[in-house]
């Protein structure tokens, strides 16, 4: 009990944290947000006139008050879910434009996660108990070789194949001409076919990390002792593969998938912008691209506190799966 | 009545990369049912793989490539993982080397008992109480029954080996192999579980094959026991016969390193060299490089295990008479002289005892404190401790672990500071320097690894790991620090030095890294020598080798030496002046003599009594061995009761 409530504490400070420096870090940065909305909107390069620069500041609620005000502020905004407005999508709210975003990129980079590991995971596995065999060599062989192709690469190969010669899926963007997003049968099938594509490019090279993670792990648990014992008491093979073997070579890579899953909320750059898909990744590369501040600001805090909270879950996780690390920390 | 035969049974490593080993080599015999039967060998001599492969646990690349395996009239040999599955366990169990490994470090102890019963449906039956039966097989043990709700990782070494033998007896197997069941224990603990053991086995009927390379556990445990060199069995004759009188030149050797330190003049033999390399053929006999009584034909011709006395043996100059007696051989030991060190009893000077102290340490305690759930309890590691070392003598250290030993030799050191009292070394406070004075001082007082293994950095030659202090403590620069690497190289006996200048610490074996560890502490001619169990890991027949070692250098260069050690036999052998460490404090210290042979305290008396005496007492056969003078490396010296 002891170590859950110091990892909930700790937890709770890391997040303390992570909240203040995402508010200090842009007040910290040279420019001035609103002097550079202004140029954008006026497309001019003279001088803004002041007057417009105060107008756009109070239009962008741009804060006053000393620092510790504006933090108050800030926290008390953060509690009741403002974030501000998008410079970008102006007159959206930050929370408008990536509620948007967001469950493109949840479902989208969360199930091929979550598949990738429970793949990856599992072939690894496998590939470790029928260790120096073809099935072994087949794994782990195909994976390497499957790591060293760019990522990139891979996402335009899908594409030329299967969007433009097959003409099988489309070849970017989230939905097509003809359906609008609602819960309608056409948009889902639409979406899907739409997410085929990226989520290939990402099942190709999402579970390789994990396979030979697994595989190497439990290639070691399974020559300790306890598993050769294991073998003498005459244990089932599952039972000496599961038990003796993946249950403990999985534990490193709990750690590594908490991290991948917190990542989702930052979305893949990449993959999104290869397949013009309209999730956070996107949102992101906009973001930075186009100075949105209030965006950029909050996709970082989303990203951190999403990384945190799986951070916390796998601690959590890895405290119920090995028993070692609960008593280290609570004595 | 035969339980267990092999025959003619050979494993063979097939590595990929290298060549095929032959790790065990046409091996025959036989366990009764009920009995003892011990094995005994050094490091690398095959006998764990032997036991993997009776109880068919190899792994690729080791293989059976001849011979059979036959349990109770059954030959198991080829049978496949299906068939083998119902008669693990429930006929042959086993313990393992490692207890701190061989139980799984996830899943409770009550969950490793419960998986195995219900592996065998049919011996444990169909509803059993793991409970109870657990319960009642730890309490064989002489553990309770809370312990099943407990992780491996919340039990001691003891405890956990404790309940690797009880798992082992949960079925109630007929065959036991346990390999080097207590090794890594302390020596009380280790009596207790052995003598547990032999009890149960006893009762419960058992039979067992206990591979060991501890010569005077096996002795005394064994009713027969085996001796495996080279992947061969040489020797094999009931314990007792052994004790009185070895057939084979190794066993000689090997029952020659154990002596009891209580005696006046303690001999202690040594087997200069290592075993053959088993990748090769070798036409003669595979002991005959390290053989002191070889002759020309153990070149040619290799020995068969023929049958002498009430046992059998492997040597062609063991003779047997018509009446079934044999002899030892006893021929003119070839000259051995330049490959082993002559330490003569009366040629021993060693520094006076009441020389003026170069280290002292007065009232030395040293507490740690360790985070708790609430607030943090402190452990005393060393408490109130005072003694003195004087150049070319030796003070050992002695106790379990956990006793503070390590703690005091990292004080001296200067890698830990204490709490209270003063480390003086010459005119300077060890306990006050920092840094730049720190380092200056580690020039003086250096220390000895326990793990010739882990010391060495294995991606580094043996110059470089030389070279190291000497650039950083005396400023040589390549050339020197390389010429002077090679000169301490011979100092420690790696000679000729330039065969082992530039090796991986791979290359070489454990002794020959044991040596290159002393050397490199020798390098920056420091004045203190703290040697933390330096023997601990090292197979039996060099041991002597090492410490012969350490007392030539001792007496050589008049270094003042910290030995730190569990074991009293070596500290009879090496040291002037024996402290006896528990819990901290001291509680008996001495000339060395004194302490061992009129041991006050009762826990001076525990560390005695837990020494195996092969035979009950000290054998005949190693009283009067003064023949093969060439082997028998007399370390012994009158009592030098100061």
């Amino acid at each position: 009990m002891k170590f859950f409530v110091r990892r909930t504490g700790f937890f709770l400070a890391t997040l303390w944290a992570a909240v203040t420096l995402n508010f200090l870090i842009p007040r910290l940065e040279p420019g001035d947000p609103a002097e550079a909305l202004l140029s954008r909107l006026t497309s001019r390069t003279e001088a803004v006139d002041p007057a417009q620069l105060a107008a756009v500041r109070k239009l962008l609620g741009a804060p006053d008050g000393n620092l510790l005000q504006q933090y108050w502020e800030y926290l008390a905004a953060l509690a009741n879910g403002h974030f501000g407005v998008s410079y970008t999508y102006y007159p959206y709210s930050v929370t408008d434009v990536i509620s948007e975003a967001m469950p493109w990129t949840l479902v989208l980079v969360g199930v091929t996660q979550i598949f990738s590991f429970v793949v990856g995971t599992a072939l690894g596995a496998w590939a470790a108990y029928r260790r120096n065999t073809r099935t072994d060599s087949l794994i782990t062989l195909g994976s390497t070789f499957l790591g060293t192709l760019p990522f990139f690469w891979i996402g335009l190969l899908l594409i030329f194949v299967f969007a433009i010669t097959l003409n099988w899926f489309p070849e970017g963007g989230g939905y097509g001409g003809g359906s609008q997003p609602g819960w309608t049968w056409l948009f889902f099938s639409d979406a899907f076919q739409h997410s085929v594509l990226p989520a290939l490019s990402l099942l190709i090279t999402g579970p390789i990390g994990w396979i030979l993670g697994m595989r190497n792990n439990m290639v070691q648990t399974l020559g300790e002792d306890y598993a050769r014992l294991a073998r003498a008491k005459g244990l089932p093979r599952r039972r000496i593969a599961l038990t003796y073997g993946a249950r403990i070579a999985i534990l490193p890579n709990v750690t590594g998938f908490a991290i991948a899953l917190g990542s989702i909320l930052g979305g893949t750059v990449l993959v999104e912008s290869i397949f013009n898909y309209p999730g956070m990744g996107r949102l992101l590369l906009e973001a930075v691209s186009n100075k949105d501040f209030p965006l950029m600001q909050t996709l970082f805090l989303f990203t951190t506190i999403g990384v945190l909270i799986a951070n916390f879950l796998a601690d959590m996780a890895y405290g119920l799966l090995d028993p070692r690390v609960r008593r280290k920390d609570a004595t | 009545m035969t339980l267990l035969q092999v025959e003619d049974l050979s494993v063979t490593y097939r590595p990929r990369d290298s060549a095929a080993v032959r790790a065990v080599n046409k091996v025959s015999f036989t366990v009764g049912h009920g009995e003892f039967v011990g094995l005994l060998g050094e490091s690398g001599c095959g006998k764990s793989t032997l036991g993997h492969a009776v109880l068919r646990l190899l792994e690729k690349p080791a293989s059976i490539t001849g011979g059979t395996i036959t349990f109770d009239g059954r030959d198991v040999t080829r049978l496949g993982e299906d068939e083998l599955r119902p008669m693990r366990w429930t006929n042959l169990s086993t313990v393992f080397q490692s207890s701190m490994n061989s139980l799984n470090p996830v899943i409770t102890v009550r969950e490793q008992f419960a998986d195995t019963l219900a592996a065998h449906p049919d011996i444990a039956g169909e509803r059993v109480d793991v409970d109870e039966r657990a319960g009642e097989l730890l309490e064989l043990v002489s553990l309770d029954r809370g312990v099943l709700r407990r992780y491996p990782h919340e039990l001691s070494g003891g405890m956990k080996q404790r309940v690797a033998l009880a798992l082992a007896l949960v079925l109630r197997p007929r065959f036991v192999l346990l390999d080097e069941p207590t090794t890594g224990l302390d020596v009380v603990v280790q009596r207790d579980i052995l003598d547990r053991l032999r009890e149960l086995q006893r009762s419960l009927g058992f039979a067992v094959l206990f591979i060991s390379h501890d010569l005077g556990t096996v002795m005394e445990m064994a009713d027969r026991v085996m001796v495996m060199y080279a992947g061969e069995i040489v020797e094999d004759q009931p314990a007792a016969d052994m004790v009185a009188g070895q057939l084979h030149p190794y066993s000689v050797g090997l029952l020659g390193s154990y002596a009891d330190p209580r005696d006046a003049v303690v001999d202690v033999a040594f087997t200069p060299g290592r075993p053959p390399d088993l990748s090769r053929e070798h036409p003669g006999c595979l002991f005959e490089p390290r053989c002191p009584v070889s002759v020309d034909a153990c070149r040619t011709k290799h020995p068969e295990l023929l049958p002498a006395r009430r046992g059998r043996a492997r040597c062609l100059l063991v003779e047997v008479a018509p009446d079934g007696s044999a002899r030892t051989p006893n021929a003119s030991p070839r000259d051995r002289s330049g490959t082993v060190f002559s330490a003569d009893a009366a040629a021993r000077n060693r520094g006076p005892a009441d020389g003026e102290p170069i280290l002292v340490v007065e009232g030395v305690t040293k507490t740690y404190r360790t985070q708790r759930a609430l607030g943090s309890t402190t452990t005393t590691a060393v408490d109130d401790v005072s003694f003195a070392l004087r150049p070319g003598r030796v003070s050992a250290l002695v106790g379990e672990s956990g006793s503070g030993k390590s703690t005091l030799a990292r004080l001296v050191t200067g890698v830990e500071k204490p709490g209270r009292g003063s480390i003086r070394f010459k005119d300077t406070r060890v306990d006050r320097l920092r840094r730049r004075a720190l380092r200056g001082y580690r020039r003086h007082a250096q220390l000895v690894f326990q793990d010739p293994f882990s010391a060495l950095n294995p991606t580094r030659t043996v110059a470089y790991a030389l070279s190291r202090p000497l650039r950083n403590h005396l400023g040589m620069d390549g050339a020197q620090a390389r010429r002077r690497a090679a000169e301490l190289l011979e100092v420690v006996g790696l000679s000729p030095a330039a065969q082992f200048l530039d090796k991986l610490p791979g290359q070489l074996s454990g002794g020959q890294r044991q040596r290159v560890v002393i050397a490199r502490a020798l390098a920056p001619e420091p004045e203190v020598l703290v040697a933390d169990e330096p023997i601990s890991m090292l197979d039996v027949s060099i041991r002597a080798e090492i410490l012969e070692l350490l007392d030539q250098l001792v007496r050589d260069r008049g270094i003042a030496m910290l030995y730190i050690t569990h074991d009293l036999l070596s500290a009879r052998l090496l040291a002037d002046e024996v402290m006896v460490l528990n819990k901290g404090v001291i509680v008996e210290r001495g000339p060395t003599l004194k302490v061992i042979g009129e041991a006050q305290d009762p826990y001076t008396r525990r560390l005695l009594a837990a020494i195996p005496r092969p035979g009950q007492e000290r054998a005949p056969a190693m009283a009067g061995r003064s023949d093969g003078a060439g082997q028998t490396q007399s370390l012994g010296r009158p009592p030098h009761g100061d």
